[in-house]
This record gives C-alpha cells, sequence and structure tokens, in this order.
C-alpha cells in the first residue's frame, strides 16, 4: 500500500499542473488575509477582535482546499484522460488498493498545503493584527480550532476531489461542475436560502474552517462530521463506479 | 502447461457483441500471432485477458490464473496495449520511475528497460515530444519493467516506421528464443508472419481457426465454401456441429476442416437453402485476406 501511495505522490509532483495548483493554493494565503481584515476591518464590519472576527482572517489557512478538491480531480481523472489508468490498473488489478491510495494520496497532499498555509498564515496574519490593535495572546484558543479545522476540511477536500473525478471521469467536465457547483450553485442557494446552505459541503467546510462568514452556520464539530460524510459519500460513489468499470 | 488460455470467452457492450464464445490457447515459449481484421475483437480479447475488461461469460488465464490473481502481475506479464497512455508531461524516465514504485520494483530497473529499448539518450525528455515509434518503444519498457516471462502487445508495429518494425520483430523473436511467450495482435498478416511461430485467426469475435506458421502458406487446409441465404443460421448449425465456420460475406460461408456431406447434413438440420458448395483446399494466407477484405467480416 506504502508503494502504491508513493507512486500516487510521484504522479504528482511530476506533472506542472500540480506545482501550478501548489502555487495557486499558497498564493491564495496572503490575499484572503487581506480581504478579510479590509472587509472586516470596516467601521460597521464584525470587528477584528471578535471571535468571528479573528477567525475569518485565520481561516486564510484553508484557502487552497478548492485547489486540493482540483487537485483530488486530477488524481482520478487525470488517468482517464491520459489513458494512463490503463497502465495502474495492470499493475495493481486490485482496483480497491489503487483508490485508496489515491484517497490517501490526496488527504496527504492536503493535509501539506494546510500545514504550510497555516504556517504563512500565522507568519502574515498575526503581526498584521496585532498592527491593529488587536490582543492576539487572548485568541490562541481560536488559532488552534481554526488552524486544525482548516487542515482537516483541507483532507477532507482531496477524498471529495477523488470521489469527483471517479463519478465524472472526463476531467475538464468534472473540474467545471465542481466550479460551478461551488462558487455559482452554493453561492446562490447560500444567499436564497442560508438555512439550506449550511448543510451543503462548501457551507459545511466553510464552517469547519472558519472560511464562511453568513449566520446561520453549523457548529465546527457538526459540521466537521458533516464534510467527513459528505467526503466518505463521494469516495464511496465513486469507488464504485470506477471498480466495475470497463477500461476500454 | 498452456500460456495462455481462453475459454468460451464473450464480450457483450450493449447490443453489440465484441467477442462471441471464443477458446485457443498457446505455447510456452513461443510467439503467437493473434490476428484479424479490424474490428475483429482482438483489443477486448487482450483486455479482458489483463483484467481490464470484465467478460460477460468464459475466462482466461495467463500462466494458470486469471490475470487479476497473479501475485505481482508485473513479474509475470508485460503488455503494451496502446502507443497513447502516458502523461504528455512527464519525463520518459519519471513515467517508468512511477510504474517501477508502484509496483515494488527496483527503480534500477528503469535505467536497464531503457538501455534494453534503445531510449537511454530520451529518457530526460517529455513524453510530449515523442514520435509514435518512441512511444512504443516506451510502452515496451514499461512492460518489461518487472522482467516477465510472457508479453502481450496489441498491434504494436501501428505507426513504426520499417526500422522500427524490423527492430521490434528481432525483440519479440530473441524474446521467445530466451524461454519467454508473447502474444501480439495484427490485422496484418505480413507483419507478424517473419516472427510468429503459430497464428490464431479471428473474425466477427470468433475463433476461425489456429496454425503453425509452417502450415500457414502450405495449401493444406480445407474447407467447404457455401452460398446461401441463411449464412448465419448455416454458421450457428455448423459451429453447433463442432465444425468450425466463418462468414467471409453476407451470404457466404467458409466451414474448415469438414466434408461437403457434413456440411450438407447440418444445412438440411438447419433448413438452410444451399445456392452452391464447392470443396475447396486453401492456405491461411487467402483465407485470411478473404477475411479482411470482404464485407462479411466487417459487418
Amino acid at each position: 500500500m506504502n508503494n502504491l501511495i508513493r507512486a500516487e505522490l510521484l504522479k504528482l509532483r511530476t506533472t506542472r499542473t500540480f506545482w501550478w495548483s501548489v502555487g495557486a493554493a499558497l498564493t491564495f494565503v496572503p490575499l484572503s488575509i487581506a480581504l478579510a481584515i479590509a472587509k472586516i476591518g470596516t467601521p460597521d464590519g464584525t470587528s477584528l477582535d471578535s471571535v468571528e472576527g479573528f477567525r475569518n482572517v485565520i481561516a486564510a489557512a484553508s484557502s487552497g482546499g478548492m485547489l486540493v478538491l482540483l487537485i483530488g480531480i486530477m488524481v482520478m481523472a487525470g488517468e482517464f484522460r491520459f489513458n494512463t489508468i490503463t497502465s495502474t490498473f495492470l499493475i495493481t488489478p486490485e482496483r480497491k488498493r489503487v483508490v485508496a491510495a489515491k484517497l490517501a494520496a490526496s488527504s496527504l497532499v492536503g493535509i501539506a498545503i494546510a500545514a504550510v498555509s497555516s504556517s504563512l498564515t500565522l507568519a502574515i496574519a498575526l503581526p498584521w493584527l496585532a498592527s491593529r490593535h488587536v490582543d492576539v495572546a487572548s485568541h490562541s484558543t481560536d488559532i488552534v480550532i481554526v488552524l486544525l479545522g482548516g487542515i482537516a476540511a483541507t483532507a477532507i477536500s482531496g477524498m471529495v476531489g477523488v470521489g469527483v473525478g471517479s463519478l465524472v471521469t472526463n476531467q475538464t467536465l468534472a473540474v467545471a461542475v465542481t466550479l460551478t457547483w461551488l462558487l455559482l450553485v452554493e453561492a446562490m442557494v447560500v444567499s436564497f436560502a442560508p438555512g439550506l446552505g449550511r448543510w451543503l459541503p462548501g457551507g459545511a467546510a466553510g464552517a469547519m474552517s472558519g472560511a464562511a462568514t453568513y449566520s446561520n452556520l453549523l457548529p465546527v464539530g457538526a459540521a466537521a462530521l458533516l464534510f467527513a460524510g459528505y467526503g466518505l459519500a463521494f469516495a464511496a460513489a465513486g469507488s464504485r463506479f470506477v471498480l466495475r468499470r470497463d477500461i476500454t | 502447461m498452456a500460456a495462455i488460455e481462453i475459454q468460451g470467452l464473450s464480450k457483450r457492450f450493449g447490443e453489440i457483441t465484441a467477442v462471441d464464445d471464443l477458446s485457443f490457447s498457446t505455447r510456452e515459449g513461443a510467439v503467437t500471432g493473434f490476428l484479424g481484421p479490424n474490428g475483429a475483437g482482438k483489443t477486448t480479447t487482450l483486455r479482458m485477458l489483463l483484467g481490464l475488461v470484465t467478460p460477460t461469460e468464459g475466462t482466461a488465464t495467463v500462466d494458470g490464473r486469471p490475470y487479476a490473481e497473479l501475485a505481482d502481475p508485473t513479474r509475470h506479464v508485460g503488455a503494451v496495449l496502446e502507443s497513447t497512455s502516458f502523461h504528455p508531461g512527464r519525463r520518459a524516465r519519471q513515467h517508468l520511475r512511477v510504474l517501477a514504485t508502484a509496483a515494488g520494483l527496483p527503480l534500477e530497473r528503469v535505467d536497464e528497460v531503457l538501455d534494453e529499448v534503445g531510449l537511454a539518450e530520451a529518457g530526460d525528455r517529455r513524453v510530449k515530444g515523442f514520435s509514435l515509434g518512441m512511444r512504443q518503444r516506451l510502452g515496451l519498457a514499461s512492460a518489461l519493467l518487472g522482467a516477465p516471462n510472457f508479453l502481450i502487445l496489441d498491434e504494436p508495429t501501428n505507426g513504426l516506421d520499417p526500422e522500427g518494425v524490423h527492430w521490434l520483430r528481432q525483440y519479440l523473436r530473441s524474446f521467445a528464443d530466451r524461454g519467454g511467450s508473447v502474444l501480439v495482435s495484427s490485422h496484418l498478416l505480413a507483419e507478424v508472419a517473419q516472427t510468429v511461430d503459430d497464428v490464431v485467426i479471428i473474425a466477427n469475435g470468433r475463433f476461425v481457426i489456429q496454425s503453425s506458421l509452417s502450415d500457414l502458406a502450405q495449401p493444406s487446409q480445407s474447407g467447404v465454401r457455401v452460398r446461401t441465404p441463411h449464412a448465419e443460421t448455416l454458421r450457428a448449425a455448423l459451429t453447433a456441429e463442432g465444425i468450425a465456420a466463418e462468414l467471409v460475406a453476407a451470404d457466404v460461408v467458409m466451414a474448415f476442416e469438414t466434408t461437403a456431406e457434413a456440411v450438407g447434413l447440418a444445412a438440411a438440420g438447419a433448413a438452410a437453402v444451399i445456392y452452391e458448395m464447392t470443396v475447396e483446399r486453401f492456405n491461411l494466407e487467402e483465407l485470411f485476406l478473404e477475411l479482411t477484405t470482404s464485407e462479411g467480416a466487417l459487418r
């Protein structure tokens, strides 16, 4: 199993799209911090020193979540795009192990990106907030909750991506559907029916990582359970499909 | 023991029957040509043999086991299926390292196989810039990573220049001479005739005939050619009697290694009208040409 996970990570490291995605994910960190501080710091916004305000700034640590989801899609659908799935399944005819390795590798990538993003966030956001007269020391519990939630959410995003990429093996279509869902459909549901939005994958991930700002969110623990449930559901549905599929 | 054994293998994709009750086996230490017109079901058969496609019915084994049940399949069987299954942005050496890592093979094998297929110089180039011939060589290098005893190749000469074809023939020959078993598919008899020991011919997903190369050109095969409006009925009736038969045109059935009497009896039993019946002696080359050029085979 270790060999398969290492092979999946090597597949990623040897493609340029992966490094572009990592670069983009890390670039989002300072941008998210700047945006959050600009938005919250306005006179009628939430105070930066409030729990919500502070968490929302630190949530920049998980701003790469969507890109990790796309990486997860690439890990599975990319193999179908370039037909490399043939040699993958020739080497490991027990397809369950391939799917498991892809889920593990994508989660590991998620954890790694979220960990680097977390350090970046602390390095940038804490001095910035201190300069805005926020008592950083009093928020240490918030930091821990947001960073752990963000790392877990990003890891699960990788699993969701592998699941989506297994269900929709056309990579371009899978990416288009995912982006449309997260940026358009969920955003619309959230504006028109916020009570419903918190139950959707993006709402759950946002509540878990502190990134979502609308009211009515699930508590962090419940959101974590729900998003993990989404991850498992997508992974299970996707693997059922890939396990049976004829590779022609 | 048979190197490869196919038994009662069928595959239906919805309405289309790609492979129909196919059975044959190949010898160890021999190069077997797996021949048939385009669309005869060769690729589907090979993919079922390799566990990539699930058969509707029947079994296929390599080295006595279904491929999926081989422990460490890459150390037993190497397969070259298509020239397009590479990530274009990956370098040749990286591609092989990925495969070797997944298969748990030592990474030194990567340079060894690159050398073996003559790609040592191109190892650090991206596959994107490879010619079709180089891709075929890289495909073969991937198949050789586990130092297998069995090689299965699907139309490996497609897109190769004459020099590449020559190189591949010699490679397969020496692989078999060292004790390996090879199954190589082609829609062109001439492409493999110089390399193979045996041939298996299929058409319309069905077994037609198996022969050694030495019998290939000799007009020793006899058969009965029948013109009938009930060609498919007659073919099925003959097959049920254990007589190999194939449609060579929409209204022409060819029955192999049998007599006019046996064919006549089968036709009467199936109530098939016969317009014309001829006993023929033919060689496999003529038969193959007929199968690959007639409409019946491309139906």
